[in-house]
């Protein structure tokens, strides 16, 4: 825990952690690849191009969270964190609105108590919020989910502030991807990240970043460029991408990739008023 | 990258800060981050003086989580929504122009960004009596246009007089230009300080991909740096202060038969969160024509792919009557 003071948790306080933590297993089970997932530890990363439905899908994951349990929902509290102000509250409340049976404007404030939303402007601001939100993790026992949109909002202004040097340019960020695993591992939360397609595939598949070629990643438009560190990290990679059917300006597909256990799966969603709908 | 001084928080003094530097600490980040039992040892400082100077730092450098609910509250009351003044278009947009966000506007050369720009100076400042702040890059701002507009939706002299009054305009021709008049617009609200509805609520940047443009291509990223600084000012703006940021950006195409699509990148795409596409209707043989069609490209809240035809012209300007050839007496 480094500097921060120990604390010791009460019996209450571990039982309301364990028991927020194996009710995830039904957070969303379309956009898993196996049974069971999320677990406590995962880091999970949706990756996609520009309106393919990645903030769609955090609304929808947020929505499945704090929705009370009699709503269907899990009754969690949840963490947003936001480094590129995309973040529509108004479209959250359409979503709720939608989704609850009671569409009072308490049930509406009940459920958004559970989410807390934080805006970071610059990769040291975001190391420093990770920091300072160690507390409220001790504090808040329900709060295992962690959303971050996106990870690599600050990709291009750090690679210009880094100048020259590879390890300038990352540093900020494996700072904060290190930070993040230590946070999730000892806070027994689960992470989910954006990361926005910023560059082309290369027309030379032997990119060599992974040791072995998934098969999937010849259908996607999936080019790494985050530090080493965060790649290494991540236990599932999500790729959304948006049909191109005819006439159907709604659907989405995602391939979801359990990365340890070398598992893909391939589903559709479409958006409608409600949010995400497999 | 903040540099640890004397100073920079209560507790930090001069001596603290020579011992630290002295074991390998000197900015926030270092400090923030390092084991403080085991710098306490090594500088011979004080754990609990140690503890409260990072308490202090945290607070004044990092960002405060808001609660949802809180967050909702404020939303209800200083969001605003803004007509463009041209119906089919605030159709399209789910009533207007939303504060909060930035608002794109993508078409070809002569497809009438400009036109519809000067339609949302002259609604938001005459009929809300709002200002508004327009950075031209292009050159095409024309004041005459605008009083036409007005004039066209208003008899009354002092009215009009005061909707132009209302208007700031500023000619930027460089990316830096664009961004100091942001701060500038930021200051000036910043000093307004209480009240969260200033008289100002919307800024219009036509065109954002004039500016951008000279910087991009080549290898080096300082020019994608910068467009996504200015990205994050106007987003920043526009949420702390609820405005709403309107810009306009050029087309590209994939190839010769591909859609069209945004110009300035992928980097950009991601940063409106609402896109609208400006065309002229298909086989318009008359160049001098005001109809449009504008789709809806992006959108937060209308699911994409809606479409509305729009008048963009002045309101009275007569529309110029199809050239014929001239026949013999």
């Amino acid at each position: 825990m480094g500097d921060a003071p120990r604390r010791a948790e009460s019996g209450t306080q571990l039982l309301a952690r364990l028991e927020g933590r194996s009710s995830l297993k039904n957070l969303e089970p379309y956009l898993f690849a196996e049974e069971g997932s999320p677990v406590h530890g995962d880091i999970i990363e949706f990756h996609g191009a520009e309106g393919t439905g990645k903030t769609e899908m955090l609304y929808h994951l947020i929505a499945r969270c704090i929705v009370p349990k009699s709503g269907g929902g899990l009754e969690v509290e949840v963490m947003f964190i936001d480094t590129d102000y995309h973040f529509d509250m108004l479209r959250l409340v359409t979503i709720l609105e939608n989704r609850l049976a009671q569409r009072t404007e308490e049930m509406i404030k009940q459920c958004l108590g559970r989410l807390f939303l934080v805006n970071c402007n610059s990769s040291t601001q975001l190391l420093l919020t990770l920091y300072s939100l160690e507390n409220l993790f001790c504090a808040h026992p329900s709060l295992c989910v962690l959303l971050l949109d996106s990870i690599s909002a600050f990709y291009w202004i750090d690679r210009s502030n880094g100048g020259e040097s590879l390890t300038l340019q990352e540093m900020n960020l494996k700072k904060c991807a290190s930070f993040l695993e230590k946070l999730v591992r000892q806070h027994h939360l689960v992470l989910f990240a954006t990361t926005q397609t910023l560059m082309q595939k290369s027309a030379n598949s032997a990119e060599g970043f992974f040791p072995l070629k998934l098969p999937h990643e010849t259908d996607t438009d999936y080019r790494p460029y985050l530090c080493k560190s965060w790649q290494q990290m991540v236990t599932h990679r999500i790729f959304f991408s948006k049909q191109c059917s005819s006439g159907n300006s709604n659907g989405f597909t995602v391939i979801s990739c359990h990365l340890k256990r070398n598992q893909v799966v391939k589903r559709s969603f479409s958006v409608a008023e409600c949010g995400v709908r497999f | 990258m903040v540099v640890l001084r004397a100073g920079l928080c209560p507790g930090l003094t001069e001596e603290m800060i020579q011992l630290l530097r002295a074991n390998g600490i000197r900015t926030v980040v270092d400090f923030v981050s390092s084991d403080l039992e085991d710098v306490a040892q090594k500088c011979s400082l004080s754990y609990k003086a140690l503890v409260a100077v990072r308490r202090v730092l945290l607070a004044q450098f990092s960002a405060f989580p808001a609660n949802g609910a809180d967050l909702y509250e404020e939303l209800k009351s200083s969001t605003a929504i803004l007509p463009t003044g041209n119906p089919s278009l605030d159709q399209l947009l789910d009533s207007g122009l939303y504060t909060g966000e930035v608002t794109e506007l993508m078409g070809a050369p002569g497809s009438g960004k400009t036109q519809v720009c000067l339609g949302i100076a002259a609604s938001v400042s005459l009929s809300l009596k709002q200002h508004v702040l327009f950075l031209d890059s292009t050159g095409g701002f024309i004041a005459s246009r605008l009083y036409q507009m007005l004039q066209a939706q208003t008899e009354d002299e002092e009215e009009q007089l005061e909707a132009l009054q209302r208007i700031q305009v500023a000619r930027v021709f460089d990316v830096y230009e664009v961004l100091s008049a942001l701060q500038e617009l930021r200051d000036r609200l910043s000093q307004q300080v209480m009240s969260s509805t200033g008289p100002l609520k919307i800024v219009v940047i036509d065109s954002v991909s004039a500016v951008i443009y000279p910087l991009l291509g080549g290898r080096q990223s300082e020019g994608l740096a910068i467009m996504m600084q200015l990205s994050r000012e106007l987003k920043t703006l526009a949420r702390e202060f609820s405005l709403a940021v309107v810009v306009t950006n050029q087309v590209t195409r994939d190839s010769s038969t591909g859609p069209l699509k945004p110009a300035l990148g992928r980097s950009w795409s991601f940063v409106p969160s609402t896109r609208v596409l400006l065309e002229s209707k298909e086989a318009s043989w008359d160049k001098g024509t005001t109809r449009r069609v504008a789709a809806l490209a992006k959108s937060p809240r209308q699911p994409t792919g809606l479409q509305v035809e729009l008048d963009i012209g002045n309101g009275d300007m007569p529309e110029p009557s199809p050239v014929t050839p001239t026949q013999g007496l």
